[in-house]
């Protein structure tokens, strides 16, 4: 409706001036002025750099010997015979719905018990979301401290006579490890939409739900998810797309070990095109991880259709 | 609320904590102990040392590194802040032939992750002579695949503004750009204030990118320098890397404590609320 | 906005015309050169600086600068810097990436900028030429040696193994028994840390083992001498405790563990050792005695903007007399200059004796650890494929071939 009412603003006042400069198109010179930037920005910065990764997909591109020769399909027919791809997209897969899953849960667990009526919830919102602010670096670098052998967590676990394992090199712990350490980093945000969403929950929905002795659960399951649903499905799409692009605490944490099997597809790239030199490979890859944003994002959209309670 | 249930709560609350709070002061307190102590398991090292934290300006330009990061940081924030306050008004509240298909256009640079167009980047930069520069750094914040977030969300928001302001303004014989700029802006502080808080970050936090471009010491921006405090030969000098990280974590944790009503609030009540 | 706008647009255009701009050589005005190493260590530093100061006395328009580069990266910056345009003048190369730049061209050949390159010993520059000719010179030779903590041995009540008992089964035993006794570490294999498998050369060479052929296109991963090797590396790891296990730290120059395997330019770590220590040279394996050496190479970047100013430097750089100077460090490749005499002038931390055993000896009959054209990504391929085998109850046949399996088609690339 604003689209509506801006238009009639824009025709009401448009006859006031006789020249060739009516409202009307100095309103259109302004707009186009005003979106020159982005616009110059996702050409120049967006879509350019897209079509060249695949022209580049396209090459063989190496960098001491100063070549870049046309190969067609090869690094496709390399990226489907790769060994290596069905476990990095694995990787890939196991990060992003270990991240998504845990990271919403708990976000949702920590809005929840910050919505309640107690004393000190101020307090316990800032030291929750107080990672969000700290450099990833620096976080990440503090966790691969506290997570070697002999470091803090087992030290803090030996405390209850438990022995932790050695959980930045060994297969099973290494992934869950950088997917822990990234969702306490970041769980903070989704925790203060959610809790922005729960306040804006009208408060005599609840009652009625309880006049009509419906329980706690019950209360939540119905009306409370419903009615943030919005939200969940804005900070999940946020999220998902966040943790495909998840390098810095590879990088730092694993470096893609034990195996592969921190190798997610991002880091990947990285080391085929930078480590390996092979930019067209890496290219490659790039188109692959383009993909399959592309379809995971519509994939959202879709659902949004039929599980998302409202949109105003 | 029985008291039983509120003790249960702060209980949980207080379990919850651990893990936000335990490695901030653990990396605080580390930084403090010699290298060959550093795995000991103290809540408080047994003799204070200064040590690293002055080692950590020794061994690295860091105080340079530091300005680096925080230079691009702020005229990333700054620039993006007009860029995208520009952008999201013309989408929100002018109408121009073609808006709808250029809006899409601008949108879809949220579907491509930086990463995908980092190697095309890269030699586009490496064409225009820019690799090891801080250009790219400033340049594809501010222009690229981040600043459509901030457009997006800045549009949201005009979207919600009461028509009748402007109207009222047109018959006060403004233009559109004076409208914009007394009107539509200063309406949209908290908006404003998530996308800066929200850029900031973006770019105090972006690793890949000055990993890929730049291989000066000198140029390094912070979360590069921060991985680079080893000895001579290579081994991992954890108290000064703990040192350095504490150095870059404080100040912004301090600005956070002191504003984090409005860091907060003006986060919650954005576009992004779905 | 207009204003904005123009000021972007002006930035932009300044910033690309400056770095455009300041990359020109300038013809006949002062150079500066770059050389990219690894090493900040402030005593090479100290005395790469001195060598470039007393260059700019005879040629008054050129500076050299020295960039240490963190060596986790750093071929990955190097190139990253000759991708971008911006190729370092001179450019030390790891031994792992040697065959790389010597192939590729990137490097311009070094016969004319050498002197006497007859002096230079035959086993040393193997890696380094191209067709016949000196693409790098490896200014570093640096066999691999083992340092004791003398002091942590004789509190655990062992002695050093010497003569004919010193052997990999005889080394291990009195590691074990010290850092079981003393609670610190036993063999620290410096570097390796799990991830930089190449270092495990200075072990398995003594079983007669090989990564791949020499031609480099075989795997020899899975063959007998490589399994047995491995075999006694995971039971002194797992079994004896000899080792420390992964993810665990341990640093010998810091008297945390009780010996390390290290080159012997790392023995100007002990200068202010609160220890007391040796050098000897590596155990006998079951195949007999053996070396292995480390190298470091310098080039001259064909890309770099002054590759003539910068071969004349690298002339001087190396030069018999300077070369005595940095064989305090870096064992020269120069065999005039291979003798206990001249190293013990430059070495005053080592002994005559331990010089000969270590170093001349070590140089003499020693193999370069392992190398191939692609290293980056095999050297990834075989480490993410021998990490299964670093627990407890690994199948290490099973892991071995698995090895040979991911890098088979990288080698026969």
């Amino acid at each position: 409706m604003t689209l509506l009412q801006d238009r009639a603003a824009t025709a009401r006042s448009a006859p006031g001036r006789p020249s060739y400069w009516t409202m009307r198109r100095r309103d259109h010179l302004t707009g186009y002025l005003f979106i020159t930037p982005a616009l110059v920005g996702a050409v120049a910065f967006v879509f350019l750099p897209l079509v060249l990764v695949v022209w580049y997909s396209l090459h063989e591109w190496n960098v001491l010997a100063d070549t870049f020769d046309f190969v067609g399909s090869e690094n496709y027919r390399k990226l489907a015979e790769d060994p290596n791809v069905p476990g990095v997209l694995r990787a890939t897969a196991l990060f992003s719905i270990g991240l998504v899953v845990l990271n919403l849960g708990l976000a949702l667990v920590l809005a929840v018990l910050l919505n309640q009526k107690l004393r000190g919830t101020t307090f316990f919102r800032v030291l929750f979301f107080s990672p969000v602010v700290v450099s990833l670096l620096a976080w990440t670098i503090v966790w691969g401290f506290l997570l070697q052998d002999n470091g803090g967590v087992n030290g803090l676990l030996s405390l209850f006579g438990i022995d932790g394992p050695n959980w930045l090199r060994s297969g099973g712990t290494a992934m869950v490890s950088v997917v822990v350490v990234q969702v306490f980093k970041n769980v903070g945000l989704n925790m203060v939409l959610f809790l922005a969403a729960l306040q804006g929950v009208p408060q005599e929905l609840y009652e009625a739900a309880r006049t009509d002795g419906a329980g706690r659960w019950t209360v939540f399951r119905r009306i409370t998810l419903p009615l943030i649903s919005p939200t969940i499905l804005l900070t999940s799409i946020i999220t998902v797309v966040g943790s495909l692009q998840v390098f810095a605490q590879i990088s730092v944490l694993t470096q893609g070990g034990p195996g592969t099997s921190t190798t997610v597809l991002v880091y990947y790239l990285y080391q085929q095109a930078f480590q390996f030199h092979a930019f067209g490979y890496g290219s490659t890859l790039s188109v692959l991880l383009f993909l399959i944003v592309l379809a995971l994002t519509v994939l959202q959209w879709q659902m949004r259709k039929r599980w998302v309670f409202h949109e105003s | 609320m029985s008291l039983k249930m509120r003790i249960f709560l702060y209980g949980l609350l207080l379990v919850l904590c651990v893990p936000f709070v335990f490695p901030t002061w653990w990396m605080i307190t580390s930084s403090f102990k010699p290298n060959a102590s550093i795995f000991a398991f103290d809540f408080a090292p047994s003799t204070w040392s200064l040590e690293p934290w002055r080692q950590v300006f020794t061994m690295q330009p860091f105080a340079q590194q530091y300005w680096n990061s925080a230079y691009i940081a702020v005229i990333v924030t700054l620039g993006t802040l007009v860029v995208a306050s520009m952008a999201g008004y013309a989408f929100a509240r002018i109408r121009f032939p073609g808006q709808n298909v250029l809006f899409l256009v601008v949108l879809t640079g949220l579907l491509i992750p930086s990463e995908v167009t980092i190697v095309p980047l890269f030699r586009m930069f490496n064409s225009l002579g820019m690799v090891d520069t801080h250009w790219p750094l400033i340049l594809v914040p501010m222009l690229g695949p981040p600043s459509v977030l901030a457009t997006f969300i800045m549009r949201q928001f005009f979207i919600t503004l009461p028509g009748e302001l402007e109207e009222a303004a047109r018959i006060d014989g403004l233009g559109r750009p004076a409208i914009f700029r007394r009107i539509a802006l200063p309406l949209a502080r908290p908006a404003l204030g998530a996308v800066a808080i929200f850029t900031f970050l973006h770019s105090w936090n972006l690793y890949l990118e000055p990993v890929v471009y730049i291989s000066s010491q000198t140029k390094y921006t912070l979360p590069q320098a921060l991985t680079q405090f080893t000895d001579a030969y290579q081994g991992q000098l954890w108290n000064v890397q703990l040192s350095a990280a504490s150095m870059t974590a404080i100040p912004v944790l301090i600005v956070f404590v002191i504003a984090q009503r409005q860091f907060i609030e003006g986060l919650a009540h954005t576009g992004l609320k779905g | 906005m207009r204003r904005t706008l123009a000021a972007i647009s002006v930035c932009a255009l300044l910033g690309s015309l400056t770095a455009c701009g300041g990359d020109e050589p300038e013809a006949g005005g002062p150079v500066t050169l770059r050389m990219t190493t690894w090493s900040a260590n402030p005593a090479h530093v100290e005395l790469f600086n001195s060598i470039a100061a007393e260059y700019s006395k005879t040629k008054p328009d050129v500076s050299v600068t020295f960039e240490a580069l963190p060596l986790e990266n750093y071929t990955t910056t190097v190139t990253t810097q000759i991708a971008g345009g911006n190729a370092p003048d001179i450019a030390w190369i790891l031994e792992g990436a040697a065959p790389d730049f010597v192939a590729s061209g990137a490097l311009t050949p070094l016969d004319d900028s050498i002197e006497n390159t007859a002096d230079l010993a035959p086993a040393a520059t193997a890696l380094w030429k191209k067709d016949g000719k000196l693409m790098g010179y490896p200014f570093s030779t640096s066999p691999f040696g083992v340092f004791v903590n003398n002091d942590l041995l004789k509190q655990a009540g062992q002695t050093l193994p010497a003569g004919a008992d010193w052997t990999w089964a005889n080394a291990v035993a009195a590691a074990s028994a010290t850092a079981a006794k003393t609670g610190k570490q036993g063999l620290v294999i410096r570097d390796f840390d799990y991830k930089e498998w190449s270092n495990l050369a200075t072990v398995f060479r003594g079983w007669g083992a090989d990564a791949w052929t020499a031609d480099g296109k075989t795997c020899g991963f899975d063959q007998q001498p490589m399994v047995d090797a491995m075999t006694f590396l995971h039971k002194a790891i797992f079994t004896d405790k000899a080792l420390p296990a992964p993810g665990v730290a341990a640093d010998f120059f810091a008297g945390e563990s009780a010996m390390t395997i290290a080159q012997i330019s790392r023995a100007s770590l002990l200068k202010e050792a609160k220890f007391g220590w040796t050098l000897v040279p590596l155990p006998a394996g079951p195949s007999g005695e053996y070396s292995v050496i480390g190298q470091g190479g310098l080039g001259v970047m064909k890309k770099g903007k002054n590759a003539a100013a910068a071969a004349e430097f690298v002339k001087f750089f190396t030069s018999p007399d300077n070369s005595t100077k940095l064989a305090q460090f870096f064992p020269p490749p120069r065999q005039s200059q291979l003798n206990a005499d001249t190293l013990a002038k430059a070495n005053p931390l080592l002994k005559p004796e331990q010089l000969q055993d270590v170093v001349i000896d070590g140089i003499a009959t020693g193999v370069v650890k392992p190398s191939h054209t692609g290293s980056a990504e095999i050297s990834q391929a075989v480490r993410s494929a021998l990490d299964p085998m670093w627990k407890p109850d690994a199948d290490i046949p099973g892991v071995l071939r698995g090895v040979c399996t991911a890098i088979q088609p990288l080698l026969a690339k």
